[in-house]
């Protein structure tokens, strides 16, 4: 049985164009990771299906446009002016809503996205479609990935951990893997995806204004500051002996050396 | 009487304790009551410090199941309505605090380094924009007070001790998680996670010719190797370990520069390193100014006087 798989994408500000421009967005890169693992499969199987889904304004629409012309099956953007200032928990609330209407053999997210950075969405997208999920996946056995079981790596504390996970369930992938987005087919390049883009609003997903946006939302971001770094009067030594001594003193001040 | 729960840090178990750190700053020093739950460790480690060690009984969960985990926590609430669950920033903690605040239908705050209270509310604050700004967030909804919370961010001070009172759980637990470990490779310190490190020896432009001496010195401190954008765009070193705006934000104790200028970029993963050590030819390298001490001289030669004038005890830990 060829699988169905359904990736969720972000697009954040790009960190590298930050003085170019707050408006450049790019694929958050965790989810570029696990869109290329996806398409990677489908490059193995043609019968694979890939879904990608976002949650955000109207302005990514050419972006999930790009992703369309990846070779991804299906687009979906869900947006409305009632959306915005969700939080975390509204965001997935809204996914795993849109996710469990289209039932697949595997969710494939980012670990965190670069601007919010909570690793809170996946995680409750799991929870809410009763799925096991695991964060930190570098490398997904090709050979052992199907309808029932992926067999994966992932790194935590204490390095890399192989596991084994039934499916259907969520693997949320970091950049680390490596997997890279494929070049579009010069084709594709020139193909006109414009009415492709599956557009959906919260309330054909059945919520009421009350159970979105800033309404239900359970945290609140009061306000934001750059971060400052206080200055310090930093002892200067050298690299003579004295020098290196007084570093090895400082370590062992600090518990780090014996 | 506020009631407060601290999930136990299972990678770090005696790192529990400064979460208690966090509860004294909502509700001051007396004004709480503090619950630990323990997964996989013995009860002595935390009797006197908190008010009520909740030991989850042996062979009950595997102490890697976040599904089963989050369905205990839950059952606990429901007895304790606690006001606040607090949970470590580590792996495990980061798949169960989500789960448990969906099924609380409360917020979370994650990777919280601070909190103050202001007019009587509670003030979180995190990280975000890849460590460049801090958020400040505010809990709403009826809800308990979640947040999970960066290593290494709170300190508890050994202090007088409390009365503790000891339980077990023991009700069967009816979710349970399909993951099944197949191996572990330990210790592979490209791969180990720069953000869980006490100690980074990170290196950049000035260290370049001597990178990989960057290693043993990291392994003879017990710490990590990491890196400026400069050496991973030169390909010397992975991305993963890249430290900065675009790469990690770390929060070691001790973060040893070796030739690392101070971009703004590069510093803005580095707020939450509590002592810095520069090793740099120039004294004006921004860097610098907010270490605790510069070393003037060449990265390469500091290394190896540093390995052959130090006797410290090699992978403890490990
Ligand atoms: C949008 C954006 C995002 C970025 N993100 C990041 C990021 O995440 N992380 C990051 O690190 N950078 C980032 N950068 C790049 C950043 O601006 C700097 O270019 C980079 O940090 C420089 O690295 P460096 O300090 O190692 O090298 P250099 O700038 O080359 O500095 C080398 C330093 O070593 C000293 N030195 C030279 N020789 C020696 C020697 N023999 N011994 C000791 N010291 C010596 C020099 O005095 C100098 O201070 C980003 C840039 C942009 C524009
Ligand atoms: N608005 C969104 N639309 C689609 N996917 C999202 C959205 N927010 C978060 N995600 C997914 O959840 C992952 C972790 O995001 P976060 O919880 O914000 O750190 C991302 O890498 C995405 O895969």
């Amino acid at each position: 049985m060829p699988m169905k798989l359904i990736c969720t994408v972000k697009f954040v500000p790009d960190p590298d164009s930050l003085t170019a421009g707050p408006n450049r967005l790019i694929l958050n890169p965790d989810d570029a990771c696990a869109l290329a693992f996806a398409l990677a499969v489908k490059s193995g199987d043609p019968g694979v299906t890939v879904e990608a889904v976002t949650l955000g304004p109207l302005s990514v629409r050419p972006h999930m446009e790009d992703l369309l012309r990846l070779a991804v099956d299906r687009g979906t953007l869900i947006w409305d002016p009632g959306l915005e200032d969700s939080d975390a928990f509204v965001t997935s609330k809204v996914l795993s809503r849109y996710i469990a209407g289209r039932p697949c053999d595997c969710v494939l997210t980012g670990s965190y996205s670069l601007d919010g950075g909570s690793a809170q969405v996946p995680v409750q997208i799991a929870e809410s479609l009763g799925l096991d999920q695991m964060p930190g996946v570098i490398r997904i056995d090709p050979d052992r990935f199907d309808p029932t079981r992926a067999v994966f790596q992932a790194v935590d504390e204490t390095g890399v951990t192989t596991w084994e996970m039934a499916m259907p369930g969520v693997l949320s992938l970091t950049r680390e893997s490596g997997y890279k987005l494929p070049y579009p087919a010069l084709t594709d390049l020139r193909r006109d995806v414009s009415e492709d883009v599956n557009i959906l609003t919260s309330r054909d997903l059945g919520f009421s204004a009350d159970q979105v946006g800033r309404a239900s939302s359970l945290t609140r971001v009061a306000g934001s500051s750059p971060v400052t770094y206080g200055e310090k009067d930093p002892k200067i030594v050298g690299t003579d002996d004295d020098g290196i001594t007084q570093v090895v003193d400082f370590l062992k001040k600090k518990g780090v050396c014996r | 009487m506020k009631q407060t729960c601290i999930f136990q840090d299972t990678e770090t178990p005696e790192k529990t304790t400064d979460l208690l750190a966090a509860a004294v700053r909502m509700y001051g020093r007396d004004g709480f009551e503090s619950h630990v739950v323990l997964v996989n460790a013995s009860p002595e480690t935390f009797t006197g410090r908190f008010h009520h060690v909740i030991q989850v009984a042996e062979g009950l969960v595997a102490d890697n199941d976040p599904r089963a985990i989050t369905e205990i926590l839950e059952t606990l609430h429901q007895t304790h309505r606690f006001d606040s669950i607090l949970i470590p920033g580590t792996t495990l903690g980061k798949m169960i605090a989500p789960r448990l605040a969906w099924r609380l239908k409360t917020g979370l705050a994650t990777g919280v380094t601070d909190i103050t209270v202001r007019d009587g509310r509670i003030e979180i604050t995190r990280p975000a924009g890849s460590g460049t700004i801090l958020e400040t967030i505010l809990p709403e909804g009826p809800g308990p007070v979640m947040m999970t919370i960066r290593t290494h961010a709170f300190e508890h001070p050994p202090e007088e001790t409390v009365p503790t009172r000891i339980s077990q759980y023991s009700r069967p637990v009816t979710t349970r998680s399909t993951l099944t470990r197949l191996g572990v490779e330990q210790n592979i310190i490209e791969s180990r996670d720069i953000r869980d490190s006490e100690v980074l020896v990170a290196g950049g432009g000035g260290a370049a010719r001597c990178f990989p001496a960057l290693k043993p010195l990291a392994d003879a401190l017990n710490g990590a190797v990491a890196a400026s954008r400069k050496l991973v765009d030169q390909g010397i070193a992975r991305r993963h370990i890249q430290v900065g705006q675009s790469g990690k934000t770390v929060s070691p104790k001790v973060y040893l520069a070796l030739g690392i200028h101070g971009s703004m970029q590069h510093l803005a993963g580095l707020r939450g390193a509590v002592s810095i050590i520069a090793v740099n030819t120039s004294l004006h390298a921004p860097i610098c100014r907010l270490s605790d001490m510069v070393v003037q001289g060449d990265a390469c030669e500091f290394i190896e006087k540093l390995m052959d004038k130090m006797m410290c005890n090699p992978h403890k830990n490990t």
